[in-house]
């Protein structure tokens, strides 16, 4: 594979989305392919979490099931590919990682955290 | 000087921390059943883990990715979350075993009541891990684990034939009993080729932010460290066979084999023992709990570490925590740890192929490895072995039921 091309099932698909602080908030757990029809295929969209897994094999049906929406990243949003998606904005700025959010209300609580 | 101390301290860790209550269980009873005849599943089981924990502490040296990443990355989705559940059980499982494990060792030491004990444990342990800096718990629970040598010490006492001991390092089948044989050896290889281990010990070098500088280090500790713990291993089973064997003792409990200890050095022997056992499945139970957390973090893409405080990684923290507490409730019904151990071992075999799998294909892919792919050597042993996890994943289960868990 050229420094240029990149794999969407094995590149992308999968990988850790990491924000402009570093921080990990996901996983690529979908994409949005446009312009199929028209012959030009983008990507426009990464989906995180949620319903994003629906298409994703018996188990994803079931998680998806289970939870709520997908957050969808725009692809403009992304600031680089390697072996992580590296974002261009913090988390909370594309509603990223508000698991962690709630998680910390309760942790916080803890002598020490 | 820095970099010799760094390898030595390593090590030592490595050789504490390779014992845990599987290995303790399964070692001990495989000598009171069969003599010295199953040595050489130790030395198969020990290659095995040198050349996988090799393997993902490579891989998370250069490519930066830990195991569940890995496992997310090349099996997508849905069989990932199916790897995930399975290895879940099998963490919280192994969890409860150690959990059970550290009451009883403390009980043999107070005399207190066991079930107060078990909460008592939990705390203390819950509240080390949530205190202590990560490396601070690997010396901790490392280093006092090491008191596990008196059982080389005891290995010597006891005098065993060597002749016979020797004999045991050459594989071979006995004339009668091959089904529970047969178990033993599946369970000795699964008490050896823990799961949990691989997963910990690569998010540790992730954490630890290891880069292409720590290969050796990798090397040296996985292949000294775990060498040398397979001695414990092996001490465990010797002293099992020459004391317990020719008495008919079943060790269906886990203070049996600190009673070896104790024959062979006394009371001193018998505290060095216990003392030993409680750091080094204290420390087994820490990691098996942190394990839970860094598979279902990296598998859903969470913040996760234990360099981060709490509130950094507040999902991971809260995981590991609900590990703990639902390995209580585990230990809590009154069901015997050295049950449980069984349990967890034999399922951890059946998890064992769909964790390395992804490992070796990672470690021979050069997007993520450069030039630091499988050499041929480990190559050939990723191959051999990953083809007997496979035989043995499969028959596990169906050993365990043939031989009511090894009773025959």
């Amino acid at each position: 594979m050229s420094g240029d091309e990149l794999d969407l099932g094995l590149g992308i698909l999968d990988h850790q989305l990491v924000d402009s602080e570093g921080r990990n908030c996901g996983n690529a757990d979908e994409l949005e392919i446009a312009g199929i029809a028209s012959g030009e295929p983008e990507v426009t969209e990464i989906l995180v979490g949620g319903n994003a897994w629906r298409s994703r094999g018996m188990f994803g049906r079931l998680a998806a099931a289970l939870s709520g929406d997908a957050v969808h990243v725009p692809w403009s949003e992304v600031e680089k590919v390697d072996s992580v998606v590296k974002l261009k904005k913090t988390a909370a700025e594309l509603r990223l990682g508000r698991g962690d959010d709630r998680a910390r209300k309760f942790v916080e609580r803890l002598p020490g955290s | 000087m820095k970099q010799f101390l760094q390898i030595a301290l390593g090590i030592l860790s490595a050789i504490g921390g390779f014992v845990d209550i599987g290995d303790l269980v399964f070692n001990t009873q495989a000598g009171a059943t069969f003599g010295f005849q199953l040595l050489w599943v130790v030395v198969v089981g020990v290659i095995g883990i040198i050349v996988y924990s090799e393997m993902c502490g490579r891989v998370a040296a250069i490519s930066k990715r830990p195991v569940f990443d890995l496992v997310r990355e090349r099996v997508g989705f849905s069989a990932g979350l199916g790897t995930l559940i399975a290895s879940e059980i099998v963490n919280l499982l192994t969890c409860a075993a150690e959990v059970g494990g550290v009451a009883i060792v403390l009980q043999l030491l107070s005399g207190l009541p066991y079930r107060y004990l078990i909460l008592l444990g939990v705390i203390g342990v819950v509240v080390i891990a949530w205190v202590l800096p990560f490396e601070w718990l690997e010396r901790l629970f490392g280093y006092v684990g090491l008191g596990l040598l008196v059982f080389a010490v005891a290995a010597i006492k006891v005098h065993p034939q060597w002749g016979q001991v020797a004999h045991g390092f050459v594989p071979g089948m006995p004339a009668h009993n091959h089904a529970v044989y047969l178990y033993f050896v599946v369970g000795l290889l699964g008490a050896a080729l823990t799961p949990y281990e691989v997963y910990f010990y690569s998010s540790g070098a992730v954490e630890d932010g290891w880069g292409a500088k720590d290969l050796r280090i990798n090397k040296i500790t996985s292949v000294i460290g775990y060498g040398l713990g397979a001695f414990l291993s092996f001490a465990l089973m010797i002293v099992a066979a020459v004391l317990f064997l020719p008495r008919g003792i079943d060790p269906q409990f886990l203070g049996t084999p600190a009673l070896g200890a104790q024959e062979a050095l006394g009371k001193v022997g018998l505290i060095l023992a216990l003392v030993g056992i409680l750091f080094a499945v204290g420390g087994a139970a820490i990691e098996t709990s942190f394990s839970g957390a860094y598979n279902v973090a990296q598998f859903f893409g969470w913040q996760w570490g234990k360099r981060e405080k709490p509130s950094g990684a507040p999902r991971f923290a809260l995981s590991w925590i609900i590990i703990f507490v639902l390995a209580l409730g585990i230990v809590m019904t009154g069901y015997d740890p050295v049950k449980i151990t069984e349990y967890s071992v034999i399922f951890s075999v059946v998890a064992l192929p769909l964790t390395f799998l992804p490992i070796l294909l990672v470690a021979n892919d050069p997007t993520y490895m450069g030039r630091y792919t499988n050499g041929r050597i480990s190559n050939a042993l990723g191959i051999v072995y990953f083809i007997l996890i496979l035989v043995i994943a499969l028959s596990a289960i169906p050993l365990m039921v043939i031989t009511n868990g090894g009773q025959g």
